[in-house]
């Protein structure tokens, strides 16, 4: 309002005097639909997780630390976790670094018809996973996918695979699914934060010779820091939540070694009764996203916003 | 964000020549085998006979049929499956847009104190994992008597909803020149007026993408809508779809595949009236502090 009032930070007391309304419906009822869905529900879960609870009965049995211990020494839980972490390396490295390379392709204009790329690449976004792990149950499946059949008839017959039942690659086959809905994602993401690199930037180094690749890796990468932070964010966070491919593919077979951390506390809780170490399991995906996303903040966002 | 930006690529567009273009024009068929195959492929088995689709996966159908849909349609009771999703859809994104529009403005255009900080508790929301509240969830929605009604369902939809459209709608009214609103306030405007009067109107347009973004979001969502929900009738479109994998549907696939297109229209036709406006760089407004 007037210049005058600026030079001094109002208290949150002075502004919410100033502002009724705003404060009711623009702070205070954000805070409290957090508090309700979010603040609430977390507490809850940690709470639970100290318990032994069936989810029928209205008594719950406190247990301590027990469900913590039971988990340690779960070989489910370890073969999920680290699936959790496979799966947000290939994501990050496969739908990752290829979104980065196509809005630089397109960017560059090295690629033909960037609407219709562009369009493309970000339609299996729009899609549920549901829709795009059942179609790639199609295009995989053991007799009659088209996968297997386009490599019969180009003479690589050999690279069949059991996709789904081959415990020792089914992991990665639903991560290269789950790569190719993602990739639009980080392209678009990516297309954007380009758009914004000043020009400069680049005309000086293209004086300097630099060709495509050094461009991108030396140029494009360094200036993109803020956008890849956030990719970077978005993609642990995508990494944890993995579940629906699994619910729709493989349902954690063959062995249990496909499942994710996601999946086990939905097992756990919801077909094996076991809420209380269902709530435990929950705690460790929290757990693993904070750590993950502390890391990420004191590394690669650090500084990164100082513009 | 306009696209010149970046043209240092024009005049090297001329340098490029025959060698230039024909890696443009491999890595396209490449990329266009890779996204575009799969999608073609699944259409196109749609609309093949039971015969037809014994002769292979790429060999051209002999006629068009258009059963398959028929038969998926309503085998599957997809009328009331769409139903479902499309109310979950546009209720839930309905209500996060509205209950998104004042925080947006408040924490946009207002000096409140500790702004970053409310901001981001409220961002935290948008990077929860859901089943780390799906446990409270399910117990609190059954306490309430809310466990497996559309209600319940639409009521959590639009609380996660809520935060990105904060995020959204924040960003787009950054993007508002001061100076309109200055004018509002000189003349004694309060803030509801200065909301409601000057920067309601001028966001409809990201108030348009928020919406769209959500309601892709929401037809989208599967672990809220099968655990939340018991009775077939309250499912939407990605829980009612997991019947498609059991024997009885994948012995010939012309059934799954229609079924696939089926639940992709509506957003098909939702991208194909808003793609621009989402495509370019809204997104992205979540990397501009």
């Amino acid at each position: 309002m007037s210049e005058l009032l600026q030079t001094r930070q109002p208290s949150l007391f002075e502004f919410a005097r100033a502002h009724v309304l705003a404060t009711i419906f623009g702070v205070v009822m954000p805070l409290v639909v957090f508090a309700v869905f979010v603040g609430y529900p977390i507490v809850y879960t940690v709470v639970l997780s100290l318990y032994e609870w069936n989810g029928m009965t209205p008594t719950k049995t406190f247990v301590g630390l027990a469900n913590y211990q039971y988990m340690l020494q779960d070989r489910y839980f370890y073969t999920a976790l680290f699936n959790n972490l496979k799966w947000l390396a290939v994501t990050l490295v496969f739908p990752v670094c290829l979104g980065l390379v196509i809005a630089y392709g397109l960017r560059a204009k090295i690629l033909p018809f960037p609407t219709l790329v562009r369009t493309v690449i970000f339609f299996p976004v729009t899609m549920s996973l549901i829709s795009v792990g059942l179609m790639f149950l199609l295009i995989l499946n053991p007799l009659f996918g088209a996968f297997d059949t386009l490599l019969q008839s180009i003479g690589l017959g050999g690279l069949v695979m059991e996709w789904f039942g081959d415990y020792r690659i089914a992991l990665y086959t639903l991560t290269v699914v789950s790569g190719w809905a993602f990739t639009g994602m980080p392209m678009i993401f990516y297309f954007a934060g380009l758009g914004d690199v000043p020009k400069d930037t680049f005309d000086a180094a293209r004086i300097e010779g630099a060709g495509h690749a050094r461009m991108l890796i030396q140029v494009a990468v360094p200036q993109l820091r803020p956008v890849t932070a956030v990719v970077v964010m978005l993609t642990i966070f995508e990494s944890l939540r993995a579940f629906d491919l699994i619910a729709v593919m493989t349902k954690g077979a063959p062995f249990g070694t496909t499942n994710v951390l996601g999946y086990l506390v939905y097992l756990e809780s919801f077909w094996n009764s076991r809420f209380g170490y269902g709530a435990a399991l929950s705690v460790a995906i929290l757990a693993v996203s904070v750590g993950l996303a502390t890391l990420v903040t004191r590394t690669l966002m650090k500084g990164a916003f100082d513009v | 964000m306009s696209d010149a930006a970046l043209d240092f690529a024009d005049s090297r567009r001329a340098l490029l020549g025959f060698t230039g273009r024909l890696v443009g024009f491999t890595l396209l068929a490449t990329l266009m085998f890779i996204w575009l195959g799969p999608v073609l492929l699944v259409v196109l088995t749609s609309v093949k006979s039971n015969n037809d689709f014994l002769a292979g996966p790429f060999a051209l159908p002999t006629h068009l049929t258009f059963e398959p849909y028929l038969k998926v349609w309503f085998a599957l009771g997809f009328g009331p499956l769409m139903a479902n999703s499309f109310l979950y859809a546009t209720a839930g994104s309905a209500l996060a847009v509205i209950l998104a529009l004042v925080p947006a403005f408040t924490l946009s255009r207002l000096d409140v104190p500790g702004k970053k900080v409310i901001f981001g508790i409220i961002l935290t929301g948008l990077m929860l994992p859901q089943q780390t509240v799906i446990i409270p969830l399910y117990d609190t929605l059954r306490s309430l008597n809310l466990l497996d009604t559309r209600l319940g369902l639409i009521v959590v939809h639009a609380a996660y909803g809520m935060p990105a459209q904060i995020l959204i709608l924040r960003g787009f009214m950054t993007t508002i020149p001061r100076d309109i609103e200055k004018a509002a306030y000189l003349e004694g405007a309060s803030d509801l007026q200065v909301f409601w009067r000057v920067i309601l109107p001028l966001s409809i347009p990201g108030i348009l993408v928020g919406f769209t973004l959500n309601f892709i979001a929401i037809w989208k969502e599967f672990v809220f809508g099968l655990v939340l929900l018991n009775s077939e009738a309250n499912f939407p479109v990605t829980v009612g779809m997991l019947k498609l994998n059991s024997d009885r549907y994948m012995s010939v696939f012309n059934l799954p595949a229609a079924g696939l297109v089926i639940a992709q229209i509506p957003i098909v036709i939702l991208f194909i009236l808003t793609y621009r406006r989402i495509s370019e760089g809204n997104f992205a407004g979540a990397t501009k502090g």
